[in-house]
């Protein structure tokens, strides 16, 4: 049963590396593909998928609002695996175990095993399942099974070996400590980010009224978003299981990239944005009585079903605009109007007044945009960062 | 060999294959981070409409139009007589109206009773349809005309207010604040720029289109060049 032990443990430090190998990829700020299939190594992934979600969810590293990124879960994983590898190994290449060993193997494996069984748990919280993570929780569940019924074919009469558990507990450690440490030392620092640096708001004022309010908070924020894209749907999520979210008092201004309304974007990248914008702004009202309530719904209901609804605006917009009128009655009679479509112009043109790069999404904390390449993996170190410098001077004396 | 050294060897073959892995991606990852500093990608900025209509000659008049007009520096009076718009077009009948011709998808006519200043329903209709379609553009154009019955005094005072009816419809519609510094009236009367046969293709808002009920009209279009 050691043999099974070995290959379960094989097994998990490939697909922990494989975890790895793609976190640390995304460390130099770019966008990657993913390795997103039971098969180690195959199936990398370019766009949204539940491995992304994964990743870029808080839960896969830890550290993350000191360090731009984290220390990747699955850098200790690979670590906990390889010594698992060495201790089930050991035994066999020596011919036979003790009852000792063996007991500390299965203690060893319950390790794994339960941080299985943890992101297991927070995978469903998240809402997206990783095919690499699986395959790591599959080997945890193999090793601890193959491990206690090793120990259970073991004699309590077998011959005792060298070494104490607590030497073996500390062999474990070291592997972890050297993978942490070599980690640290040779990713690209923290510092070597851009935060702070991207840019700021020259008009944040809206005389238009073209703000949407998405939720309350202490330090002013406006993010500009198109309700059909991908990236938009994921930053909202990782705001909101950040805590750092919490802080902030967001107002969205919309910008969708589609082409029947943005001149700005050749062609629709996200089909039907424009009525789906539309309806936002219709359902928080165009005069001065605002109802954000309503357009957070219409919102969230667009994040919700982004593809259906963009596959739906392929074949007929028609019909996206009747699925969302009957959907939210209130926005009957407006989207589509004269009103709200000089509504969505202005959306655009405060953009355009602002000189914002021609993407979503964009964060802008007190007027300070966050960089782009901090809206994933360096979001809670780099939202810190600015959260942190928009109090400095309220602190002392205001701006 | 003995299985004290084996033993040894495969916990360092286990420790040292994990580590030169993740030494050898941070580095990479580290060099491409650097790499990238030094050759940032290009990214598209948002900016107002320049399309491929607008050429230097339609820019000029553009220009000449929104400054006599009131529209760049927002100081005197709104409008252009038509002798201002012939003095700023510096251009024949002809010539204006061709300046005007790749406008066909973003442009609209709404036409009037004879010797009336009130727009009708589908008037104001496409008032609104027009003023919505603004995407990028930054001047909002009205250049309204007469047909020739009558003196060439009543009709440039009927045209200037076709032209203000227009503005007078969106400024109630709209209560939009930017609208002030968005559009430009020019009206011609009857002397100058009359709108011909080729017109009654574009988008009106009567079905009739002879050459006296073509030019009882306002013209209204989105210009898309940045000036």
């Amino acid at each position: 049963m050691l043999l099974g032990v070995v290959a379960a443990a094989l097994a998990g430090a490939v697909f922990s590396a494989l975890s790895t190998f793609d976190f640390i990829q995304f460390l130099d700020r770019q966008v990657h593909g993913l390795h997103c299939s039971f098969i180690p190594g195959a199936g990398r992934e370019l766009g949204e998928s539940g491995c992304r979600t994964v990743l870029m969810s808080p839960y896969s590293s830890y550290f993350r609002d000191r360090i731009w990124g984290g220390i990747p879960v699955a850098l200790w994983a690979l670590a906990v695996f390889s010594y698992l590898l060495a201790r089930a190994g050991a035994p066999l290449l020596r011919g036979h175990t003790s009852r000792r060993e063996a007991g500390f193997l299965v203690a060893a494996t319950g390790l794994p095993l339960g941080m299985s069984v943890l992101y297991f748990a927070l995978s469903l919280h998240v809402g997206a399942t990783c095919k690499v993570c699986v395959g790591m929780y599959v080997a945890s569940v193999g090793a601890f099974v193959a491990a206690v019924l090793a120990w259970r074919q073991t004699s309590p009469s077998s011959p005792e070996v060298t070494g104490s558990p607590a030497g073996w507990f500390a062999q474990g450690v070291g592997f972890v400590a050297l993978l942490t440490a070599l980690f640290l030392a040779t990713t690209p620092p923290s510092d070597q980010g851009k935060t702070g640096t991207c840019g700021a708001l020259v008009q944040p004022e809206d005389p238009s009224g073209v703000m949407v309010e998405l939720k309350p908070g202490r330090t002013p924020a406006i993010e500009v978003l198109d309700p059909l894209c991908p990236s938009c749907k994921a930053l909202d999520t990782r705001l909101a299981s950040s805590g750092l979210g919490r802080e902030l008092g967001l107002k969205g201004v919309l910008f969708p990239l589609d082409s029947s309304c943005n001149w700005m974007v050749g062609e629709a990248l996200h089909p039907g944005a424009c009525t789906v914008s539309e309806a936002v702004l219709c359902a928080q009202g165009l005069s001065e009585k605002k109802n954000p309530e309503a357009a957070r719904k219409v919102l969230a209901y667009a994040f919700e079903h982004q593809e259906q609804l963009r596959e739906q605006a392929t074949k007929d917009l028609k019909a996206l605009r009747a699925t969302l009128e009957a959907r939210f009655p209130e926005v009957r009679g407006c989207v589509g109007g004269a009103q709200v479509k000089n509504k969505l112009v202005k959306s655009l043109r405060w953009a355009v007044a602002n000189a914002l790069p021609v993407l979503t999404p964009q964060l802008f904390v007190r007027e300070k945009r966050l960089c782009d390449e901090d809206t994933d993996l360096g979001l809670e170190y780099s939202l810190t960062r600015l959260l942190a410098a928009a109090d400095a001077p309220a602190q002392t004396g205001g701006r | 060999m003995t299985p004290a050294q084996k033993s040894l060897s495969l916990a360092l073959a286990t420790l040292l294959i994990p580590a030169g892995l993740v030494g050898a991606w941070g580095a990479s990852a580290r060099t491409r981070l650097a790499e990238s500093r030094e050759a940032p990608e290009p990214v598209a900025v948002a900016s107002v409409s320049n399309d491929a209509y607008c050429t230097p000659q339609l820019k000029a008049v553009v220009r000449r139009v929104a400054s006599a007009c009131g529209l760049v520096q927002m100081e005197g009076g709104r409008g252009c007589q038509p002798t201002d718009a012939k003095k700023v077009a510096s251009l024949s009948g002809g010539d204006f109206n061709a300046l005007f011709r790749p406008l066909a998808r973003r442009a609209h006519i709404v036409q009037f009773d004879p010797d009336a200043t009130e727009l009708d329903e589908g008037g104001k209709k496409l008032v609104e349809t027009a003023w919505s379609d603004q995407r990028g553009a930054s001047f909002f154009f009205v250049v309204a005309r007469a047909s020739p019955e009558g003196s060439a005094d009543h009709n440039t005072r009927l045209s200037r207010d076709r032209a203000k009816a227009v503005l007078t419809h969106l400024q109630e519609k709209f209560k939009d604040p930017e609208l002030e510094k968005q559009v430009g009236l020019l009206w011609l009367g009857e002397d100058f720029a009359q709108l011909g046969e080729e017109f009654c293709t574009w988008n009106r808002s009567r079905e009739a289109c002879t050459p006296a009920e073509l030019n009882r009209s306002a013209f209204m279009a989105w210009i898309d060049c940045a000036i």
